[in-house]
């Protein structure tokens, strides 16, 4: 079990701010995090710049806070104060970096003979070697890290931050420069290395599909605080606020007025409000909100459907007619931004984006269900 | 040309690599200490050790010579701990070309060590290890070629320091006359084949340590 309370500013312009990308100019930036983390992975989710990287580092010991207190089983890292700091040296946090800083002079096989300080000098290459077959880069033991794929220095990476013996693993955005394959076979290879060794791991990501698959936990980080926190389908699936709701990456939020309340159904009429007075009105789930009380309505994109023509018989509760007025093609998918009063953005395939020839000006339906629509605590 | 002295040319050979010996462990270690520790009067030291490289050679050779004098404090615990006497051997050449060399040690080998990335040195802490195999096994690898460059230049500073050289050992012919100070004696003296041959010799040695450096610094770009 790691329990961390992390404060710490970062003043701007300093070496510190240098370091932390994430402060906007002439702003000082105040880091304030406490949490738990059991044995498996937790997540450490949030925009660039919300401080989780400062988090790990303070945990390793990179990075002193202000004040907090670090501990791991028990046993006390640093705490300001009982003026306790143990040197990253002792501490035993085994740290992916996310360029990796493997060690360009050293082999793959040397990077992590080199962190099996614990062994005595005979047993360290046979550990390393072990270590690089366990990771399936034994191949790759006797190449320096230019001369290997992204993918395999991130599996000498993994070894050599193992090799160590921590106890605990902080791993900062281990996969965000690889490819989809090469990510989805790291990924089972954490799942296994987790399912193996019961260690507290911080995985700090800004994927909602990474934290998604790997996560027990999960953190969702903003402007240097904990903003949300639970297990990753509670946390993405059903955002509370509107600052999580955006970091997930739900599309769709706007703020309405509610027009009126069924108990009876368990479901409430909510007018949401667009530019120039316009406006579009949909069905939501009861919630205790008074009449005329403003509220926030939040819909992912993918929970949206397109009709070309209006559709019969559907059970979804809402449907609005609109023009498309924007298309924008992502990596994987496509947003379709459709203006019903306000502007909904729903995703589609590009099959679907082809076979509906869906073009900018076009005539549509949107339909969503009533549990669709989540309303969020604030605005 | 009857036979030239070689003693000078042995003598600064001698000295060179002495003095550049004495001048990689002190400048490597000054050189991590100012790139990568945060202290008061870091940037005042720097400026200290680097003032021999504008200083004219015998305002630095003054400051020798009262420093190692028999009557300075270096002259007289270096006295008292070895019964011998710095200034005028071949000693003193040594701590002169030594002052002399400090300088371009210290800034290419600060400027070496400054350009490692410590994330590196980040992770071999994280990884256990302590702040000497950090910088052993890490910072010294990675920057080595900029070092190796730095301890030629050092070298080739030593083998032809003249004027710090003269005021502190000396123009004792075959005790503490280098080569440098030979081309001036044979200059004075008239013996001009013997001053030539000295001249490209150590011209020779000081074209081909920079050539050798520039190469160096060429492949740690890279």
């Amino acid at each position: 079990m790691l329990n961390a309370r992390v404060r710490k500013t970062f003043r701007s312009g300093g070496a510190d701010a240098e370091r932390f990308t994430g402060a906007s100019a002439g702003e000082p930036f105040t880091l304030d995090v406490e949490f738990q983390a059991p044995p498996g992975v937790t997540i450490l989710f949030g925009a660039s710049g919300a401080g989780k990287t400062q988090t790990l580092k303070s945990i390793a010991g990179l990075v002193r806070p202000d004040s907090g207190l670090v501990a791991v089983d028990g046993e006390v890292l640093f705490d300001s104060e009982r003026r306790i700091n143990v040197p990253v040296s002792r501490r035993r946090a085994g740290y992916v970096f996310q360029n990796l800083a493997l060690f360009p002079h050293m082999t793959a096989l040397e990077n992590v003979e080199f962190a099996t300080v614990s062994l005595p000098r005979r047993e360290r290459r046979a550990k390393a070697a072990e270590l690089l077959e366990r990771f399936g880069v034994g191949h790759a033991a006797l190449r320096r890290p230019r001369e290997i794929s992204g993918g395999e220095a991130q599996r000498v990476a993994l070894a050599r931050a193992l090799a160590s013996d921590p106890r605990l693993l902080l791993l900062d955005e281990p996969l965000s420069a690889l490819d989809e394959p090469v990510k989805l076979g790291i990924i089972n290879d954490l799942k296994e290395l987790n399912a193996a060794l019961r260690l507290p791991i911080l995985y700090v990501t800004h994927s909602r599909d990474e934290a998604l698959a790997l996560g027990e936990r999960a953190l969702v980080f903003e402007r240097g605080r904990v903003v949300a926190e639970g297990e990753p389908h509670e946390v993405f699936g059903a955002p509370r606020t509107t600052s999580v709701a955006r970091l997930t990456g739900v599309e769709n939020i706007f703020a309405g007025r509610v027009l009126s309340r069924s108990e009876s159904a368990g479901t409430m009429t909510v007018e949401l409000l667009g530019r120039e007075g316009e406006s579009c009105r949909v069905e939501v789930p009861l919630t205790r909100a008074r009449d005329s009380e403003r509220v926030t309505v939040a819909v992912r994109s993918g929970d949206i459907l397109i009709a070309t023509e209006k559709p019969h018989g559907i059970s979804a509760r809402n449907v609005l007619a609109g023009r498309v007025a924007r298309v924008e093609q992502r990596s994987e998918q496509t947003l379709v931004g459709v203006e019903c009063g306000v502007v909904w953005v729903a995703s589609v395939t590009r099959q679907s984006l082809r076979e509906l020839e869906i073009e900018v000006g076009k005539p549509v339906w949107l339909a969503f269900k009533t549990y669709s629509c989540r309303i969020l605590d604030e605005a | 040309m009857k036979g030239l002295d070689l003693f000078p040319l042995w003598l600064s050979l001698r000295v060179a690599v002495v003095s550049t010996t004495f001048v990689v462990i002190i400048g490597v270690a000054l050189a991590w200490l100012l790139a990568r520790k945060r202290f008061f009067g870091r940037e005042a030291l720097d400026a200290l050790v680097t003032l021999p490289l504008v200083m004219p050679p015998t305002v630095l050779g003054y400051y020798l010579l009262v420093l190692l004098g028999r009557g300075g404090p270096a002259g007289r615990l270096y006295e008292s701990l070895t019964g011998d006497q710095l200034v005028f051997t071949w000693r003193g050449a040594v701590v002169a070309a030594s002052v002399g060399a400090l300088p371009l040690m210290l800034k290419t080998a600060r400027a070496a060590i400054a350009s490692v990335d410590t994330q590196f040195e980040e992770a071999a802490r994280t990884l256990g290890k302590s702040e000497w195999q950090v910088f052993r096994r890490v910072t010294l690898p990675l920057a080595s070629r900029g070092i190796l460059a730095a301890a030629m230049l050092a070298f080739a500073r030593s083998l032809g320091d003249f004027g710090a050289t003269l005021m502190v050992a000396g123009n004792i012919p075959g005790r503490t006359q280098t080569a440098a100070i030979a081309i001036y004696d044979a200059t004075q003296a008239g013996r001009d084949a013997e001053a030539v041959t000295l001249v490209l010799i150590l011209s020779l040695v000081a074209f081909a340590l920079l050539y050798a450096t520039n190469r160096l610094a060429a492949a740690n770009i890279k």
